[in-house]
């Protein structure tokens, strides 16, 4: 089963890893941080080696980004970000594993200072018997 | 001849090709990449040069020349010479073709025990097994699984460098690890089953159906154990779900449950091979799940119309597998054979458990049971609400489709 892990997260200035460009992320330690670096370096290197991990991506600056609306008459590119959204995707984990639960364990050690982390199942075309 | 045709020559030698090269070199990793190299040669040949007469002989040849031309620029390069202590002068001179293909042996259960080797998580077990032992392709592969190429090639190497660093030997376990070690090949061609059987896509010129590769891999385990009752129930299981498949799919590609498919269209000569397995295999017993899981299907096989089908039977299996491996799964489903026996309360009663399993609950199968027996037990308003929940937690496109066509059947596009 596929999931997605988005980290929705709000760096200032907008920057990789987002965690140590957040208001929440500058207020901890140096300990902490390596400490938190550690965990996600061990765990990408067991869902390297699993398989689990599929593709990951870092995105730019939300203010990088077009937006297209669509109407009857034809379509319409606005500038970026995205206006309503405090916090942008800052990026995402395209991951293949087992269970949920599986999924759950994996998605839990992204959550860092200053953002939020959704775990979302990935829609497939099949479909099962019965 | 087809190409397809010529790919499924190919394919069938790969087990025993592979084996020649590692009981003579011993290399897991460089031996399955020789045999893909030959592959992609025979790709090329075959269809204008036409089938060797001994098509295996000569994929081993090949093989083998590529294995040792490597190994000697590995040597020219890097002097490596633990490498030249292996291999003999003899092993040095690749072998005729006529003589290449000896014994009859089949190797392809070593070698299915081997990629399905412990140390491996799941996913390698399953990739390494489609590669090595069925001969597809990386790039198939990965299409099958929906994953990228890359991902897949990684998965792959992964899996034969852990081969390679725990020194797993190509050789049959002892026989206290052997039934362990061919229930997890079983676990694995499961896998391959399923994962074949639910995905629709992948219908592209190159792309091969896995349901397929499944029952062939299975065919083979089971003629090397034909006493091994729960490969027979495997690979009966298999026959009876596969011969449901040109009934399960409309046109447009929308799901057809059982209940409502055109059971002209399955395929009879599939089912009664199944039948006739799984008999026998409940005949000569210790009954396990898959036997279990066959004799279900088998009884849904034997009716000509749903209406005929013998519930009581299937409830009495459901129980026996519930009492042999229970799982939330099986409890699911045996819900469904109580309410046709005993009614939809009956079965509504044994689903209540499940709604505060946490795993469950956010299972669309738990809700779209539930749904269709609050439906049969005429509760229309709460079957719509079972419905759209089933609908909402759904991540199969087609699934989700037609659960939203029973919670609300006048919302959504019109067509």
């Amino acid at each position: 089963m596929k999931y997605v892990i988005l980290i929705h997260s709000n760096p200032e200035p907008w920057g990789h890893p987002t965690q140590i460009y957040t208001a929440e992320g500058r207020a901890l330690s140096p300990e902490q941080h390596e400490e938190m670096d550690r965990q996600f370096d061990a765990l990408m290197t067991e869902i390297s080696a699993s398989g689990e991990l599929v593709t990951a991506e870092a995105l730019a600056d939300p203010a990088s980004a077009t937006l297209y609306g669509w109407s009857p008459e034809g379509h319409l590119a606005t500038e970026g970000p995205y206006a309503e959204a405090k916090e942008h995707l800052a990026g995402f984990f395209l991951i293949d594993c087992a269970s949920r639960e599986r999924a759950e364990e994996i998605a839990a050690v992204f959550a860092q200072p200053g953002g939020v982390v959704e775990l979302r199942p990935a829609m497939w075309p099949g479909g099962e018997d019965q | 001849m087809r190409s397809a045709g010529l790919e499924q020559i190919w394919r069938q030698c790969v087990p025993d090709v592979l084996a020649a090269l590692l009981r003579r070199y011993g290399d897991f990793e460089a031996a399955e990449d020789a045999v893909q190299e030959a592959l992609l040669v025979a790709a090329r040949k075959w269809p204008t040069d036409g089938v060797p007469d001994n098509p295996k002989g000569w994929l081993i040849v090949v093989a083998s020349r590529r294995l040792v031309d490597q190994w000697r620029s590995e040597q020219a390069r890097a002097g490596r010479e633990e490498l030249v202590a292996r291999i003999s002068a003899e092993d040095l001179l690749a072998p005729a073709a006529d003589v290449a293909d000896g014994g009859e042996r089949d190797d392809s259960l070593t070698l299915l025990l081997l990629c399905c080797h412990p140390a491996l998580p799941r996913p390698s077990q399953v990739a390494l097994t489609l590669r090595a032992v069925a001969g597809l392709s990386t790039g198939q592969i990965a299409r099958a699984f929906l994953v990228p190429e890359a991902t897949m090639a990684q998965r792959i190497s992964r899996a034969k460098s852990r081969l390679r660093d725990i020194e797993a030997r190509f050789t049959v376990p002892a026989a206290e690890h052997l039934p362990g070690r061919v229930a997890a090949v079983a676990h694995v061609l499961y896998l391959v089953f399923t994962e074949g059987h639910t995905a629709t896509t992948g219908a592209g010129l190159y792309d091969v159906v896995l349901a397929d590769e499944a029952i062939r891999l299975t065919r083979r385990l089971h003629e090397r154990l034909p006493e091994g009752g729960e490969v027979s129930g495997l690979l009966a299981l298999m026959l009876l779900t596969d011969a449901r498949r040109a009934a399960r799919s409309s046109p447009d590609g929308s799901l057809v449950p059982l209940a409502d498919q055109d059971r002209t269209l399955w395929d009879h000569a599939g089912i009664r091979e199944g039948i006739r397995l799984v008999e026998r295999a409940l005949a000569t017993g210790p009954v396990g799940p898959f036997q279990l899981q066959a004799a279900i299907a088998a009884v849904h096989a034997e009716a000509d119309r749903a209406e005929d089908t013998d519930w009581a039977q299937i409830e009495t299996l459901y129980r026996m597998l519930r009492d042999l491996a229970p799982s939330p799964v099986v409890t699911l489903n045996h819900a469904v054979a109580l309410a046709m026996v005993d009614g939809p309360a009956a079965g509504l009663d044994m689903l209540d458990p499940l709604l505060g399993d946490r795993q469950m609950r956010r299972s669309h199968r738990l809700h779209a049971v539930r749904a269709h027996l609050l439906e049969m037990d005429g509760r229309v308003e709460e079957a719509g609400v079972s419905y759209a929940t089933a609908a909402r937690l759904a991540t199969s496109i087609p699934e989700q489709r037609y659960l939203n066509t029973k919670a609300a059947p006048q919302k959504g596009r019109h067509v």
